[in-house]
């Protein structure tokens, strides 16, 4: 199974036109940051509504260590990834005085805070204007616009190599993800997610598996983020908004929230959307007034994140899941729907 | 001195209007536990429905504003029916993300419909305003903080001294003990949120209100009155009002008195920053409890 | 072992419990009963650090156990089990044990996602295995615990306390819920991990039948305040205990 996917997706470039190509980069470059929303999110059970700050984070060290100090992708790439890991660890702690909903409102709250220091800080961020992000640059290998590797035949262009690139560390990040689920960590997150209280006197160390838990899912957020600047190579500080931290949780519950297929599905889902939903032939010419194809997917992921809730809250992995025991007859997989039990700060049944 | 009472005048208004959208939330979450996101959505196309009805069909503003009350409310209690009564017994989380969906589906639903400019509110007041001193007061935020206070003595009334506000009570301690005690429950819920949609309706109103216009930014300002609530408590009206003033307060001062070094717009941040310092203090908001949890 | 004095705990104007003293040695099974409402529970979360009595001393081999933070108590050997059991549905019953062992575990989160710590993991899930032989369930390791029934769950749980390595173990009303052949089996799992395993046992319960069967010693709380401390013969004839109950027959049930 896993062979049919790994050459899946290493063919899948040359099987694509430019456009969809470029969608598919951009999915698996989302990706990266999704695993990380689903460590704390969909393990640990911490709402996260700042993803697109630690993207944001990531993609200006990215940009500032790459373009303004030269500096080459070995090196930036994974500092973007330790810089908002850093981040990561200061929201962290605050997650330990701060349950569910408080919690979810002061990640809110870094959002704002995030963009308000993106758009004031213009010697980095290059302030409303946006800036230039660096191309990737691997030793020989360089990923700007227009170039093309030729290996023995096969021609790789701009956007082949970023998806490349993008699918190795997103390998690593899930692979990390799934032993993280195997081994202590990952058990301890799920025990806090599911009984937080109980977890403590079983003896699980609880303030520091949130902080953990953030700081994985940062560094890969900031890992994404950069990757995703350099991408796109030019960004504005309204980039990193609140639509995009909604996009992140969005695709990790369509995909499945805590399952390992679930970031990859999930983003497939919503960052193709955009360009599945301008090819509709019943959309007027954009500017035109009425109905644009940005706002249809705004209500579209609203209505996805309604209706998958709402029918499956297992996301599509649960459907397949759903599909595979229906066919075999067998039990496949658990039939426990994972509770994000955010508790309610007053639930007092005195 | 002058700019300090306008400004504290200001900041009045702009809380009784905070207080009035937290306690939208207040209403919602304590009788499901449900923290409705989709408030600044529900605001946004309740100043658009004022708009739409009082400028392009040509109602009186007056019935123009009952109207979209009741539409709002309507449009409440749908939701209600349609999506949460289904998913009644999911997690919390299950349910916030929900309404953080519909929240985004109405908001560009709005944006389609009516497009980004502002528009007119067609409200009788615009910027007319009367001197006190050299402070300038304008009529409409003199309404807002009228209506606010109307609003709760109103909900204040319905808690205490209705059966609809003792049941609402007895649903948000204990669902189920209250259904079984023969309790209309999801009655109880179909008005919690009519009454949420009816108080965001007023809340996009004012917020509509000159200097601003109905334009989709009114929904980020929505957003603001997140940390009225948790200042407030999430459970307790009284705190919404205190958290409302405290954000409005707060949010104007700052616009008047930051300086340059903190940034453009530093006000828009003001209140988040000064919720997560408030927090690190007491993580339960000024009125809160900490939860008694069951092992 | 376990040494309690005058331990008090009030809310606000409500007494869960008064001048509370007892001992439990090396080895014993105390069993902690009364009237519904007489401050057992209450007692349980107290010595579980949950709640903090406003006075007396708890003292575990002489260690003060009240000053101690709830994720302390593994690290002194104290192992509590719940009554909405701190199972997790969607972990398998082997991982629910073994979350009884993250506490003697060392990996964080770095070493287990990069794979680093297959050694540690393995001896972990041997000492797992073993805690669910004890327990007799070791053929359901692999069952996702959320699809068990009650009883299999209750030993998971168990399983998971016996996985901690525990010095002192705290069980909740361990036969609540269960029909009569699953309270058999767990009385008779219990016995047997009381002396094959030599386990000192804290329980609270209702269950009088199961309390003459297991407790060495029992404590008799009403009202929050304690009315007798013998074995159960003495405790099934004083007349304290008997009105205390008041029309409850204190005869074994089968």
């Amino acid at each position: 199974m896993l062979a049919v996917v790994v050459v899946f997706a290493i063919v899948l470039p040359f099987a694509l036109n430019a456009a969809q190509l470029a969608t598919a980069t951009f999915v698996v470059i989302a990706a990266i940051g999704a695993t990380g929303l689903n460590v704390v999110t969909g393990y640990a059970g911490q709402i996260s509504l700042g993803h697109a700050a630690f993207l944001g984070v990531g993609a200006y060290t990215g940009a500032v260590l790459g373009a303004d100090h030269g500096v080459t992708a070995f090196i930036w790439i994974p500092a973007a990834g330790v810089v908002a890991a850093l981040l990561g660890a200061v929201v962290g702690p605050v997650a330990l005085r701060l349950r569910g909903l408080y919690l979810a409102i002061v990640t809110l709250g870094l959002i704002f805070i995030a963009q308000h220091v993106f758009f004031n800080l213009d010697g980095l961020t290059g302030g409303p204007q946006g800036r230039a992000f660096p191309a990737v640059q691997l030793a020989s290998f360089d990923f700007s616009p227009g170039q093309v590797l030729d290996l023995g035949g096969i021609t790789i262009d701009s956007s082949g190599l970023y998806y490349f690139l993008g699918l190795i560390l997103l390998a690593a990040a899930t692979a990390f993800a799934w032993n993280l689920r195997r081994t202590r960590s990952g058990r301890a997150m799920v025990a806090l997610r599911e009984r937080e209280a109980a977890a403590a006197v079983m003896g699980i160390n609880v303030g520091r598996l949130k902080v953990t838990a953030f700081v994985v899912s940062s560094a890969m957020a900031g890992v994404s983020g950069a990757l995703y600047g350099s991408y796109l190579s030019f960004a504005q500080p309204d980039q990193w908004s609140l639509l995009l931290s909604i996009q992140f949780i969005a695709a990790i519950i369509v995909g499945g929230l805590g399952t390992t297929a679930g970031p990859v599905l999930g983003c497939a889902v919503v960052f193709a959307l955009p360009s599945l939903l301008k090819q509709l032939p019943f959309l007027p010419e954009e500017g035109s007034g009425g109905l644009s194809a940005g706002d249809l997917t705004s209500i579209t992921y609203g209505l996805l994140i309604v209706a998958f809730l709402t029918l499956e809250p297992r996301g599509l992995v649960g459907i397949a899941n759903r599909l595979r025991r229906t066919g075999n007859g067998s039990d496949v997989g658990s039939s426990v729907t994972p509770k994000l039990t955010v508790t309610t700060p007053e639930e007092a049944h005195p | 001195m002058t700019q300090f009472l306008q400004l504290l005048f200001q900041g009045v208004a702009l809380g009784a209007t905070y207080a009035l959208i937290a306690l939208g939330f207040v209403v919602v979450y304590r009788a499901s536990g449900v923290i409705n996101f989709a408030q600044g959505a529900m605001l946004l196309a309740g100043a658009y429905t004022i708009s739409w009805l009082a400028t392009d069909v040509g109602v009186p503003f007056l019935p123009a504003v009952l109207a979209a009350v009741a539409l709002l409310a309507l449009a409440g209690a749908g939701f209600q029916i349609a999506v949460l009564r289904r998913v009644s017994g999911e997690p919390t989380f299950v349910l916030v993300m929900i309404t953080i969906g519909a929240g985004i589906a109405v908001t560009s639903l709005m944006e389609a419909l009516f497009g980004t400019d502002p528009r007119l509110l067609g409200d009788p007041w615009g910027s007319t305003s009367f001197a006190v001193g050299d402070v300038t007061i304008n009529w409409v935020k003199v309404w807002g903080i009228v209506v606010t206070c109307a609003a709760l003595a109103a909900y204040f009334c319905f808690d205490r001294y209705t059966r609809w506000g003792l049941a609402t009570q007895a649903t948000a301690e204990d669902e189920e003990a209250t259904l079984s005690l023969g309790v209309p429950v999801r009655r109880v819920h179909l008005i919690t949120w009519a009454m949420a949609g009816a108080l965001a309706t007023l809340g996009g109103l004012f917020l509509a209100g000159f200097p601003a216009s109905p334009q989709p930014s009114i929904g980020d300002a929505a957003l603001r009155a997140f940390p009225a609530i948790v200042l407030g408590g999430l459970r307790s009206p009284t705190g919404a009002v205190v958290g409302g003033l405290v954000i409005g307060l707060t949010e104007v001062m700052t616009s008047g008195y930051a300086p340059s070094s903190l940034g453009d717009n530093f006000y828009a941040v003001a209140p988040y920053i000064a919720m997560i310092l408030i927090l690190l203090v007491r993580p339960y908001g000024l009125f809160g409890r900490a939860p008694a949890e069951r092992l | 072992m376990l040494e309690v004095r005058d331990l008090t705990l009030r809310f606000g104007t409500i007494c869960a419990f008064e001048g509370v003293s007892f001992d439990v040695a090396r080895g014993e099974l105390l069993a902690v009963i009364g009237p519904n409402g007489a401050g057992k529970s209450s007692l349980f979360n107290a010595l579980s650090c949950v709640y903090r009595p406003q006075k007396g001393t708890v003292r575990l081999e002489g260690e003060d156990m009240l000053a101690l933070r709830p994720r302390q108590l593994a690290g002194r050997g104290v192992a509590r089990s719940f009554q909405n059991l701190g199972l997790v549905g969607e972990l398998t019953a082997l991982e629910n044990v073994l979350i009884g062992r993250d506490h003697l575990m060392r990996a964080g989160a770095l070493r287990g996602g990069l794979g680093l710590a297959r050694a540690e993991e393995r001896e972990h899930r041997a000492a797992a295995k073993l805690a669910l032989r004890k327990v007799g369930i070791e053929d359901l390791a692999g069952r996702v615990v959320g699809t068990l029934p009650y009883g299999h769950r209750k030993r998971v749980e168990l399983a998971r306390c016996v996985a901690m390595q525990p010095r002192l173990m705290l069980l909740d009303e361990p036969v609540a819920g269960m029909s009569a052949a699953e309270r058999a089996d767990m009385t008779a799992l219990l016995r047997r991990l009381h002396r094959d395993e030599g386990l000192t046992l804290l329980l609270v319960e209702h269950d009088m039948g199961v309390v003459m069967q297991l407790a060495d010693r029992v404590l008799v709380l009403d009202f929050g305040r304690p009315i007798a401390v013998g074995s159960p013969a003495e405790i099934q004839n004083d007349d304290r205990v008997i009105r205390a109950y008041l029309g409850e027959e204190l005869e074994q049930t089968a």
